[in-house]
């Protein structure tokens, strides 16, 4: 049970939310990192990845 | 009575949530007062993602789903009424503010989930639909201030909506209905001077609506009385804002109770420890009030027990200050020295100036009302009254040239200002979106709605309304500047001369005034047109 919704009545159903701030741990530091970015911060956004990527597979 | 439910969409996503939709805030209540049942749900602030908005969206059987930002917010608000409309096919969307204000007609067409549209101020606009929704009605065409569809698909523009008059009739902000412990508060620090850094428990107020001065970049949500309704030629209501020689403006205040009487009533109930006036410019309005609105309100201030006890004892702030520091926007040439005194006195922190430039030929060009003269007037005033002025600066001016650059550099170095500028950019609604629409659209491939999910706050680079710098130009020479590399910047200024021809000792410029240029040619015709009839 959350209290993301605030009115002045009881909603038929209420809003859970599950997940401790709506973030992974990976998402809040990639936040945090993207907000000092410069320098030596700098930092792999993981879900802009391109896993296999051909060229670096030939190099190998 | 009808079941709304309000969504606050996100905008600026790289920064934390700072400031409570004050807009939203205050029709809430209204609508509260009106006795419908309300609930909020603060996308902005819990930035929890889809799968929340959809929950809340089935929480209950909603009739209206309101929602509404600035222009910015407009990416935040396609993704919630493409959820809102497939989740909750029964409820009305109704979306407001500046997004949907600045363009009307543009936003109906990028937004088909949206049944109605409010144009401009939403005081006695929502109330009045809420009303409609209730009896069941739905006849927008005849509430005034409003934008919906007919059966045919067609959009329908209701008469303009006056703005509301006595401001004071407005009930207090629904701040209840926000999460003020869970995020606001925790993000209440504004790096502008040590007490906003230090404040801890800060909301935002709104004391007055509109500004006199017509700066070309500026837009005013439609609440100014910059809009306009007019029939363009096929007998369709258009609106319209300013256009170069032609403003409109409408100056309106809460009196100087109702403002105190707020700030009182939050800082009992919140223990507020800052309160940052939202105001476009309160200068204007303690103008406007012959230099009585200000005063005023510092004395009840005072006299409420507002005034913090680190001024009150002649001390340094510190965490154990009591009363509520404030700070708010001033202008170069509206403010004064005995203004300033006072306003510090009752606990003014710091105020946003919008210098702009130190540039003469700039600043001539802008609408603003200022000079570098007086620039430099009001930021010695400001300073020697105790408040910090927060000196913004622009660059990529229509006209900036590598002369604007150094007298920018120059007055940063005497001033001891530390800036990186915003870059110029003509938001919707603006005099110079209406000038350079054409050619911003261009540069988004003839797509308008991806110029407008392309907007921020202005310190990252969108479209380009300099005649003489592109936009590498102006990223390039903003970082330079900031480093006051004068060397760099005079090499590629010869650089520059050369690809465009310009020889040294001319001004370093291809500027040519389109607003000049537009009445040149028209009178060019006119005077075509009486030579051939006198043949």
């Amino acid at each position: 049970m959350s209290d993301l919704l605030k009115g002045n009545f009881d909603t038929a159903k209420p809003v859970v939310d599950n997940s401790e701030d709506g973030q992974t741990l990976e998402q809040r530091f990639e936040k945090e990192a993207l907000k000092k970015l410069g320098g030596s911060i700098a930092f792999v956004a993981k879900q802009e990845v391109v896993w296999g990527d051909e060229d670096a597979e030939q190099d190998d | 009575m009808a079941k709304i439910l309000f969504i606050n969409p996100v905008v600026r996503e790289e920064d934390d949530p700072r400031h409570v939709p004050y807009g939203i805030a205050l029709l809430a209540a209204i609508a509260m007062r009106d006795g419908h049942q309300v609930q909020v749900y603060d996308e902005n602030a819990w930035r929890k993602g889809p799968e929340i908005l959809k929950q809340v969206c089935n929480a209950d059987r909603w009739d209206v789903i309101a929602l509404g930002g600035i222009t910015t917010a407009y990416g935040s608000i396609k993704n919630i009424v493409r959820i809102a409309r497939d989740e909750c096919p029964q409820a009305l969307i109704v979306l407001g503010g500046g997004v949907l204000t600045s363009l009307p007609r543009e936003m109906m067409g990028f937004l088909p989930q949206v049944d109605v549209g409010v144009i401009g101020e939403g005081f006695i606009t929502l109330p009045e639909i809420l009303q409609k929704v209730d009896a069941g009605e739905h006849d927008w065409e005849n509430v005034d201030g409003t934008i919906s569809r007919n059966s045919d698909g067609g959009l329908v523009i209701s008469a303009q909506r006056a703005l509301l008059e006595d401001l004071d009739s407005l009930p207090y902000p629904a701040w209840d209905l926000f999460p003020l412990e869970e995020v606001y508060f925790p993000n209440s620090q504004v790096l502008f001077s040590e007490e906003g850094m230090l404040a801890k428990r800060r909301l935002d107020i709104n004391a007055s609506y509109g500004c006199s001065l017509v700066c070309r970049y500026c837009y005013h949500l439609g609440i100014a009385g910059d809009m306009k309704y007019a029939p363009d030629a096929n007998n369709e209501l258009q609106v319209s804002f300013d256009e170069p020689g032609n403003y409109s403006r409408s100056i309106r205040y809460h009196s100087p109770e109702y403002i105190v009487g707020l700030v009182k009533h939050a800082y009992e109930k919140y223990n507020l420890d800052f309160v940052g006036f939202l105001d476009e410019n309160l200068m204007t309005m303690d103008q406007y009030s012959k230099r009585t609105w200000l005063k005023e309100i510092c004395r009840l201030w005072k006299e409420n027990g507002l005034q913090p006890t680190c001024i009150r004892d002649g001390v340094e702030h510190d965490e154990h200050c009591r009363g509520v520091h404030w700070s708010g926007t001033s202008h170069a040439t509206l403010c004064n020295p005995e203004t300033l005194k006072i306003m510090r006195e009752a606990g003014c922190s710091h105020l946003i100036y919008g210098y702009e430039s130190f540039s003469p030929h700039v600043m001539k060009t802008i609408g603003k009302g200022a000079t570098p003269k007086t620039n430099m007037r009001s930021f010695f005033w400001t300073l020697e009254s105790g408040i910090r002025p927060i000196p913004n600066q622009i660059i990529g001016f229509p006209n900036e040239d590598f002369q604007a650059i150094y007298e920018n550099m120059d007055a940063w170095k005497k001033l001891g200002i530390v800036v990186k500028p915003f870059f110029a950019t003509a938001y919707p609604g603006s005099e110079w979106f209406t000038t350079y629409r054409n050619w911003i659209v261009e540069q988004y491939d003839g797509d308008l709605e991806k110029y407008i999910q392309d907007l921020g706050d202005a310190t990252r680079i969108t479209a380009v309304i300099s005649h003489n710098f592109n936009a590498v130009e102006l990223l390039g020479l903003r970082e330079l500047m900031m480093n006051f590399d004068y060397k760099r910047i005079e090499e590629y200024e010869q650089y520059w001369r050369r690809n465009h021809n310009i020889p040294d000792g001319a001004p370093s410029t291809i500027f040519q005034d389109p607003v000049k240029n537009k009445a040149k040619k028209a009178a060019n015709i006119r005077l075509a047109a009486g030579n051939s009839g006198s043949h």
